[in-house]
Order: C-alpha cells, then sequence, then structure tokens
C-alpha cells in the first residue's frame, strides 16, 4: 500500500515539490468552455459552452460518439489547448489564480496510445522523464519512479532497465501510464485507455484504476467502452458534437436510455440485464461478481 | 448462398509459418496454420504481443516469411516476391494504426485512393466514394483533413478506404477500437454482409463478444495457434481463456461468477439472449 500512500499524496512535501497539495483528489469543473481547431478550409468547433463538475476524489465517465470532443475536452482541461471561452476550474481556482500553473502540474492526461510516445532506452529513464522536467530531487525522482512502477504492475527489478520497446503491447501501456502517475496527479484524466488491451491487461488496467480511486485520485475516464465505465465511474458527462448531451448520475430511465442510443452509445450489459429481468435498473450491478452475488 | 467451405480452395491457406523480426530472440509467429475459405469470417484473439498483428502484415503480403510449408493468399505465393506484391493487391488490410493508413489531403480523396490506383473512371469512383461515406456515417466530413479527424472518424475513414476497393479477401486489425457502441455494430453488421457475400475476412479483435460472432475463432500464444475452433469451444474452456490472457464475453463471464458461488448454468451463455434463457427467462 506504500505506493498507493505516495501517489495520494499522503505525505505532504516542500511547496512545488511532490505532494505538495496534499493527499485529498483535485475537483474540476467546467464554466462554458469553447473551443474550435483551426483548419484550411474554416475554423472547425469542438467544444461549445461545456459546463460540468467533478467533485474531488469522485470518477466521471467522458463519453459520446466518435468525434463528438471528448480527446479535445481532456487537452482543455490538462491545459494544452487554452478555451477560447470559458474556463477550466480546478480546486476551484480559475486560470487567474496565482495557484494555477501548479495546480495545473497536479493534473495527468494519458494519451491515446500513450505507448506511441515512449521514447527513453530504459523504462526507468521513461518514467523519470516527467519528474525530472519537473525539476524534483533525484531521490525523490527515484523513488517516485519505482512507486509508479510497482502501482502498473511492473516491479522496477524486473522492469527499470527494460528497453520499452522490448515490452509487450499491455506493458507498454502500463508504463507509459506509470510515466504519468509518477508526477503524482491528484486529478488523472484517460484517453480511451483500454483500446487494444488484451482483456487479461483491460483487468489488470481496471484494478490499477480502482486502486487510484480508493487512494482518492479524482478521474475522468474518456471511453466508449460502456460497461467498463459503469463499472469504474459514479458519474457520466454525454457530449454530442462539442456541447454537453448529459451530465450527472447515470439516468437508466426511458429518456435516460434514448438519449444514450441518441449519443450512439448503450446500456451497459448489466443494466439491460437488470432491465429484462424486471428489476430496477439503477441498482444494477456494475460488475460479474456483484450479479452473480444478487442471482446466486 | 456460395458454395460450402470444402468445395473451393481456401482464400488463405497457410501450414508451418515462421516469421522473427531482425534481431529478436524468439519467432514472432511459429509453426502457424491457417485456412480461411470464402464466405468465412474468422475472428484471430491472443493477448497483447501473441503476433497477432504480424500475421495480418504477413497475410497482406507486407513481410517475408522466414519459411512456411506453403503460405497462400488468393492463390498467391507468399513465400516469393511477386507472389507478395500480387497479394498487396487482392488482400484488402486495415491495419490497426489507422494514422498509417491515411494519405490524402481530405477524407473523401483517401476513400478513393485505392480506387485511383486500380485506375477507375471517375464517375465510378465517385459512386463508389459516395455509396462507402453513407455506409460509414462519414457524409459531413468528406471534405475534412484526414489528420484532424477524431479517433473513430479516422478509423471509419480508414476502413472506408479499404473496403472501397472490391476483393475476395479482408484482414482487419481491430476494426472497431476507436468506435462507439453503434459504430462497432455498424462495421460488425458490415463484415457479416460481406461474408455472406463470399468474401474471406480475417478479424483481429480484443473484444470478446465481437469473436464470439464469429464462424471460427483462432487464438495466439507467443505466436503459435493455442486453440482453433468455435467460438463456444474456446470459451467453455476457462483455463485456456485466462491463460492465454482473453476473457469471456459479459454473459459468460457472468456465468463463470455464478459457478463461483454455487449456481453454475447448464449451457455457458454467450449473449445476452442465451444468458436470460439459461437463467430461465423466456426471450
Amino acid at each position: 500500500m506504500s505506493g498507493l500512500e505516495a501517489i495520494a499524496g499522503a505525505a505532504p512535501d516542500k511547496p512545488g515539490g511532490p505532494g505538495a497539495a496534499g493527499s485529498a483528489g483535485m475537483s474540476l469543473a467546467g464554466e462554458a468552455v469553447s473551443f474550435s481547431y483551426e483548419e484550411a478550409r474554416a475554423p472547425v468547433p469542438a467544444l461549445c459552452d461545456v459546463s460540468f463538475e467533478l467533485r474531488a476524489g469522485g470518477s466521471l465517465a467522458l463519453m459520446g460518439a466518435s468525434g463528438s470532443g471528448k480527446s479535445t475536452l481532456l487537452q482543455v482541461v490538462r491545459g494544452l489547448d487554452a478555451p477560447e471561452s470559458g474556463a477550466v476550474l480546478l480546486d476551484g481556482a480559475d486560470p487567474s489564480d496565482p495557484r494555477y500553473t501548479a495546480l495545473q502540474r497536479e493534473v495527468g492526461l494519458v494519451f491515446q496510445a500513450p505507448e506511441r510516445q515512449l521514447f527513453a532506452s530504459t523504462a526507468r529513464d521513461d518514467v523519470a522523464f516527467g519528474p525530472r522536467r519537473l525539476g524534483w530531487p533525484d531521490e525523490q525522482v527515484t523513488s517516485a519512479v519505482a512507486t509508479a512502477l510497482d502501482l502498473v504492475g511492473l516491479p522496477p527489478a524486473r522492469f527499470a532497465e527494460r528497453h520499452p520497446y522490448a515490452l509487450s503491447g499491455g506493458e507498454q501501456r502500463r508504463l507509459a501510464l506509470a510515466g504519468v502517475l509518477a508526477m503524482r496527479p491528484r486529478l488523472l484524466l484517460l484517453d480511451e485507455p483500454f483500446v487494444s488491451l488484451d482483456p487479461g491487461t483491460r483487468r489488470q488496467l481496471v484494478g490499477i484504476l480502482e486502486r487510484l480511486k480508493a487512494a482518492g485520485v479524482t478521474l475522468l475516464l474518456a471511453t466508449h467502452d460502456v460497461d467498463l465505465a459503469w463499472a469504474l465511474c459514479d458519474e457520466i458527462l454525454v457530449l454530442g458534437e462539442g456541447r454537453v448531451a448529459a451530465a450527472g448520475p447515470w439516468d437508466f430511465s426511458t429518456a435516460g436510455g434514448r438519449l444514450l442510443a441518441a449519443n450512439r452509445l448503450r446500456e451497459p450489459f448489466f443494466v439491460e440485464l437488470w432491465r429484462r429481468l424486471g428489476r430496477d435498473t439503477h441498482r444494477a450491478p456494475r460488475t460479474a461478481a456483484q450479479a452473480a452475488q444478487a442471482l446466486r | 448462398m456460395s458454395p460450402s467451405p470444402d468445395e473451393t480452395p481456401p482464400l488463405f491457406d497457410i501450414s508451418g509459418l515462421h516469421y522473427r523480426y531482425a534481431g529478436a530472440q524468439a519467432d514472432a509467429l511459429a509453426d502457424l496454420d491457417l485456412k480461411v475459405h470464402e464466405g468465412e469470417f474468422v475472428a484471430v484473439v491472443g493477448a497483447n504481443g501473441s503476433g497477432k498483428s504480424t500475421l495480418a502484415r504477413l497475410l497482406g503480403g507486407l513481410e517475408k516469411p522466414a519459411a512456411a510449408r506453403h503460405a497462400l493468399a488468393c492463390g498467391h505465393d507468399l513465400l516469393v516476391e511477386d507472389g507478395r506484391m500480387a497479394a498487396r493487391r487482392d488482400v484488402g488490410v486495415l491495419f490497426q494504426n489507422p494514422e498509417n493508413q491515411l494519405v490524402a489531403q481530405c477524407v473523401e480523396d483517401d476513400v478513393a485512393f485505392g480506387l485511383e490506383n486500380l485506375a477507375w473512371p471517375a464517375a465510378d469512383i465517385g459512386r463508389r466514394v459516395d455509396e462507402m461515406l453513407a455506409r460509414f456515417g462519414l457524409e459531413d466530413l468528406r471534405r475534412r483533413e484526414p489528420h484532424m479527424l477524431s479517433g473513430g472518424q479516422k478509423q471509419r475513414t480508414a476502413l472506408a478506404g479499404v473496403i472501397a476497393v472490391p476483393r475476395r479477401v479482408l484482414v482487419l486489425d481491430e476494426p472497431t477500437a476507436m468506435l462507439d457502441p453503434v459504430g462497432r455494430d455498424e462495421v460488425l453488421r458490415a463484415v457479416r454482409e460481406m461474408r455472406d457475400e463470399g468474401l474471406a475476412i480475417v478479424y483481429i479483435t480484443q473484444e470478446m463478444d465481437e469473436a464470439a460472432g464469429a464462424d471460427r475463432v483462432v487464438a495466439l500464444e507467443r505466436g503459435t495457434q493455442a486453440y482453433a475452433g468455435d467460438a463456444g469451444g474456446l470459451f467453455a474452456d476457462a483455463a485456456l481463456v485466462r491463460r492465454l490472457g482473453l476473457g469471456l464475453p459479459a454473459a459468460g463471464e457472468l456465468a463463470l461468477a455464478l459457478a463461483e458461488q454455487g449456481r453454475g448454468l447448464r449451457d455457458l451463455p454467450l449473449t445476452m439472449d442465451e444468458l436470460l434463457v439459461a437463467l430461465g427467462y423466456a426471450t
């Protein structure tokens, strides 16, 4: 458990250092965020007046059809793209707040297919890149790297000196995640983290995210996988053509079902099962084990 | 109806195939056999690194086998350069990363690219491209720059470009990975339609419910064939499924969890409807 405690920032450190902000996850809010991409012909609007809230330590599934703006929203939250209008609030602070830059450094973004960005010649150096760039002292870098590798199931004794390209695809994905976790994010943004992983590696990743949640890290998870979104996330934010189509608790009423369908989504498997069994869908199980318990 | 598989020579006929990447210490594929007939939809599953994408490249004539007893794709010998060149023309391959496949300045030009290389008349290309854009919901994106699209839009554009060219065989490497649930259903429906039209389809996937819907499943383990047969036979062997790093469709996972809690179901369900029947509810 020591790795988790470290990642949750249980031991506050000197200002600007790892874990500086204490143990809690970070809260997030979007206030009427708008953003467009510049293309040769004309700007293409990607986000329009997007407002939502995610409490500290909460978990939010970011869903919607292909091209609805999910990846763009993650990039804007991370600060890689500045909104044209509106604002992203981190722990209630807006960009004019003097703490804002420091808060942004505590937001971790795991890109789509992040293994394509592995570049160092050892797993250790790849994971150390972020903490070094933040200017952390060597011994803190070393411990953060070891903790992150342990957490993603790549124990340093076996993996630290391996070449990233010599790892399997699933191991590379977890290594890339370790590179983000080493910077001890209090808010973790994940862009389709399950894509192309085999089911066994998916189960491992679900376990890792559950442990991060238990440690208080706030999760914003963009995914097309409604079953994993339902298993992991308390609430849902549905984007449709760059606008908020729904935000808040999961809604499996008739209207909620229509809204999912209109955004090219479907009910989670166990919710559909509960509906077809005539049971209360809002008490539907999130995992096979929970479903079996109820049906035993 | 297409003739039954036994009456015609297979469109992929691979036996004892080996491949090793330069500098690697082990074979990426070892002693692999694969036969796919026209009108067959064969799913290939396996853990990350088990050799699935390598197999796709070999079937498409993009890599030279290290050795094989025989390796034929559409009758072309993959062991010789001329045969691989011919296979590159006749085997449609959708790569796992659509960005490796998108070459043009806008979506419709990308979808037209293969047809232009075949020197189709412009009017025919126009009709075919319109048909593909409609099939994959890309009409509104036709003038957009491919590199600016979302992951799912790129994947649909690449798939439309591969399918636009009429062929007898397709190798699709995780074609639905980036798609929303409705997009997945659309692609699976298109794959089944093409199978019914007589195409041979090799379909690499990490989605166990997609594999469950294929005619046959081949499971790879470190480059060798660990299972070949129907999906039910694979999923019924829970120990093998776990060893291969795979899983069961959600219905099957629930059945396993129920068995662990003392309520075994007589048949292993792989779909919602099968699950409801197994639980004693009429559907």
